[in-house]
């Protein structure tokens, strides 16, 4: 690399901290504290995962460093470490972190012990020192993910939930829609609203160059490699299998914690996913997250469900060859979905989609080990202000996702199509994006996080079985078989009753 | 009196060392082997042998089982035979042989992690350069998607990372194999296979011998390439006994089942290296 591209680099990133919002509401309370210099000679100690969704610590870091006075040091480690790296510092109490840029399905090991390993954070809310976000901005089904017991411990960040993105312009093709009616009998839905359109579009569209390029093209990209969130994908895919107005459960059955992961319901999703698998790369099952969005981004899949990441991700032209043919929608639900608990299919007059917020939802809890509480908090709030959140949202590249009531247009929100546009959106891209999102997130049926203690290991037990069944190593039936033992034995080791307590407070079981 | 009193005070930090980093934690590894473990709860009740026998009865293990033994197996064989190989080559006097020979050793001083990112880049399926290359014969390898072509991949970085190893070794001791033994083998005129066999081999099995054993050792507790290239993955096709054991101990905070496997691994190796030394001790008996 010349040095004129080094320099030019340097002064790119610089720009572009600059160009992040440093201006927000302030409090006089707040100015008044920034201009005592609060935290000179304090450091903030922040683990994350190395991953996108790290970038804006630095960014936002260095604002925060020149506003208030103290320091940051963001701490990076891989995903894969990532779990085990925070609750060895905490039970052990080295404490070497203040914070941590959790992931939500942690949150049930943090509350394993007798005392929590993290604290509340509303005293902080209400202190008008520190950098003011909105509660009321952040929707119902994140806000759950933020709190435990009613209590707040997470500072809203990132907003996972996982939408099916879709290239708008090959579906609408004319041309392709005659053969695809010609083969399937019904006109192309766009979107489709079902998984039986998803896997017949997915089928008539792979394999074959349909944008001309001169390359073969799929009908969907996913990454599916172990240890890297694929199992996400099955959760986000299944819940509209199992998940009704007549059921709200898809992990444990809340009478007695049995598994319902390998219902009929749960095989019939996993079957289905296994032929999915058939409709892009088999190269896919060692794919990460990245190269997972790349097919799609290079143009080469019509289909692909994932975070919010990726519909930002389209506008930048130095990744995308989509920008202003994304198409969003929730996922695709269905009209016949099994009871688990009853052991019944039942049809329904309508589809049934189900929301979701799988992922990480990567966001900052203090750990009680702290020894800058205060400093911690306003670094974190600093993060969450409006402007700031906003700036995170509409960029692909920082790994955080939109969830707050101003990144949505109106009827659902206070943003507008030109904010995105001055961010660099396609006008076309933005309300299939962001109405997708809300939607999801405000649907009232949900698929329930799973946060207990354990989350980390039950996770993985799916992870491990949709693996293995997208690989053929195991039937779908023998997979989910494997993955019903798993639980079984995770919920046994780590004391059967005490999960079933934790698991109804977490979806608000009373029997 | 004074002499004996000093030798122990110059041993004393190394015996400390050990003891506080290898000692204390074998015994309370083996200690919590009996016992549950629970995240946030520390050391639970004791269960005597029930940790070894839920591991017993569980298919997991077996399978990290049976890919530790399938890698041991294969791998180490292999790397013995090229690093023999390609001694036996290097110890004549060839053009450019230093140079090659530099060349040749340097995998050893890499570490497994960076061998198996690297791994991740040359065996990419769609856009590695191993499979570019195969496209010219019209071929193309699921290498990382698929169990088999997998566990094909780390054996193929491994051999590649330790058969200097062997190389090293085997050529020092070839090296060092007296000439007027050639010298009177060429006078009874015997091929070069007579004289490997007869010569070369007898003299340097001592060596031999150590850097297998060396190698057997360390081929048991593979982790890094394997973590770094696959995980574990696709599924659990290539989860070999350490990436289990590092998941189960340091992943889920299972310590009680994660002592126990390792206890498990440290007989395992202890019966084989016993069993190697028994043979070895009749050979040369």
């Amino acid at each position: 690399m010349s040095w004129k591209k080094v320099v030019g680099l340097i002064v790119a990133f610089s720009l572009l901290g600059l160009t992040c919002v440093s201006a927000y509401e302030m409090t006089p309370e707040r100015k008044a504290w920034l201009a005592t210099n609060p935290y000179k000679g304090v450091t903030v100690r922040i683990l994350t995962l190395k991953a996108t969704v790290s970038q804006p610590l630095f960014i936002l870091g260095r604002k925060w460093e020149k506003e208030t006075g103290g320091k940051v040091e963001v701490v990076e480690v891989p995903l894969a470490a990532f779990h085990q790296k925070i609750f060895t510092d905490l039970i052990t109490g080295m404490g070497e972190y203040d914070a941590f840029l959790t992931a939500s399905w942690y949150y049930g090991d943090y509350f394993s012990a007798v005392e929590p390993y993290i604290i509340p954070i509303e005293k902080f809310m209400k202190d008008p020192r520190f950098p003011q976000w909105d509660p009321d901005t952040v929707l119902p089904a994140i806000k759950k993910l933020l709190t435990w017991g009613g209590k707040w411990y997470g500072i809203p960040n990132d907003n996972d939930g996982q939408v099916l993105y879709y290239r708008e312009d090959i579906l609408t093709n004319p041309e392709y829609r005659k053969r695809f009616k010609a083969e399937f009998g019904y006109d192309l839905p766009v979107p489709p609203k079902t998984t039986d359109q998803f896997l017949d579009i997915a089928k008539f569209f792979n394999g074959w160059d349909w944008d001309k390029d001169g390359k073969v093209d799929y009908g969907l990209s996913m990454h599916l490699k172990v240890g890297e969130q694929a199992m996400f994908h099955y959760a986000s895919w299944a819940a509209c299998y199992v998940i009704s107005p007549d059921n709200p459960y898809f992990w444990f059955n809340p009478e007695n914690m049995e598994p319902l992961i390998n219902s009929e319901g749960h095989l019939k999703a996993m079957e289905d996913m296994v032929e999915m698998v058939n409709y892009g790369p088999r190269a896919m099952l060692a794919w990460t997250l990245g190269e997972g969005w790349d097919l799609f981004l290079k143009g080469d899949a019509i289909f692909c469900f994932t975070w919010g990441d990726l519909g930002a991700l389209a506008q930048d032209p130095k990744e995308s060859r989509v920008k202003g043919k994304v198409g969003a929608t929730p996922m695709p639900g269905r009209y016949e979905v099994y009871n688990p608990i009853k052991k019944v299919w039942k049809k329904y007059d309508k589809v049934i989609q189900v929301g979701n917020t799988t992922g990480g939802s990567w966001h900052p809890v203090i750990s009680r080990y702290s020894k800058h509480p205060e400093a911690t908090y306003d670094y974190c709030a600093f993060m969450a202000v409006k402007e700031n959140a906003f700036w995170n949202f509409t960029r692909g590249w920082t790994g955080v996702d939109p969830g707050r009531t101003f990144a949505f247009l109106p009827p659902y929100g206070t943003a507008s199509i030109e904010d995105y546009v001055e961010q660099g959106w396609d006008p076309h891209d933005v309300k299939p994006y962001t109405d997708a999102y809300y939607i999801d997130f405000t649907n009232p049926l949900q698929i329930l996080y799973l946060r207990i203690p354990g989350g980390e290991e039950y996770w993985r037990a799916l992870d491990f079985a949709l693996g293995k069944a997208a690989s053929g190593e195991l039937s779908p039936e023998e997979a989910l078989d494997e993955c019903y033992k798993d639980f079984v034995r995770i919920t046994n080791r780590l004391g059967k009753e005490r999960q079933l307590k934790l698991f109804r407070e977490s979806v608000g079981y009373k029997g | 009196m004074r002499k004996g009193y000093m030798k122990f005070v110059f041993l004393l930090p190394a015996v400390v060392w050990v003891l506080i980093f290898t000692i204390y934690p074998l015994i309370d590894s083996l200690r919590l082997s009996f016992f549950t473990y629970r995240l946030g709860m520390g050391v639970g009740e004791f269960v005597g042998f029930q940790n070894f026998i839920d591991l017993f009865k569980s298919p997991d293990y077996w399978n990290a089982f049976r890919v530790m033994l399938i890698y041991v197996c294969v791998a180490v064989p292999v790397e013995m035979a090229l690093g023999l190989g390609f001694a036996w080559v290097f110890a004549r006097e060839l053009k450019g042989k230093a140079v090659f020979r530099t060349i040749f050793t340097s995998p050893l001083f890499t570490t497994g992690v960076a061998v198996g990112y690297l791994g991740v880049t040359m065996f990419h399926e769609t856009g590695g350069p191993i499979n570019y290359f195969l496209s010219f014969f019209g071929t193309q390898v699921p290498w990382l998607s698929t169990g088999f072509w997998a566990t094909v991949a780390i054996l193929l970085l491994d051999i590649w990372r330790w058969t200097p190893f062997a190389f090293i070794i085997l050529l020092a001791a070839i090296q060092s194999v007296p000439e007027e033994m050639y010298e009177a083998a060429s006078l009874d005129t015997a091929s070069e296979f007579q004289i490997f066999r007869y010569i070369t081999f007898p003299s340097i099995l001592p060596a031999f011998t150590i850097a297998l054993l060396l190698r057997l050792i360390e081929a048991f507790k593979q982790f890094g390439l394997v973590f770094s290239l696959t995980e574990g993955g696709p599924g659990r096709t290539t989860e070999i006994y350490c990436v289990l054991n590092y998941r189960t101990s340091i992943k889920y905070f299972d310590f009680g089942h994660g002592s126990a496997m390792a206890f498990l691994l440290l007989l395992i190796v202890m019966i084989v290296v016993v069993q190697f030394f028994g043979r070895m001790r009749k050979i040369y008996e």
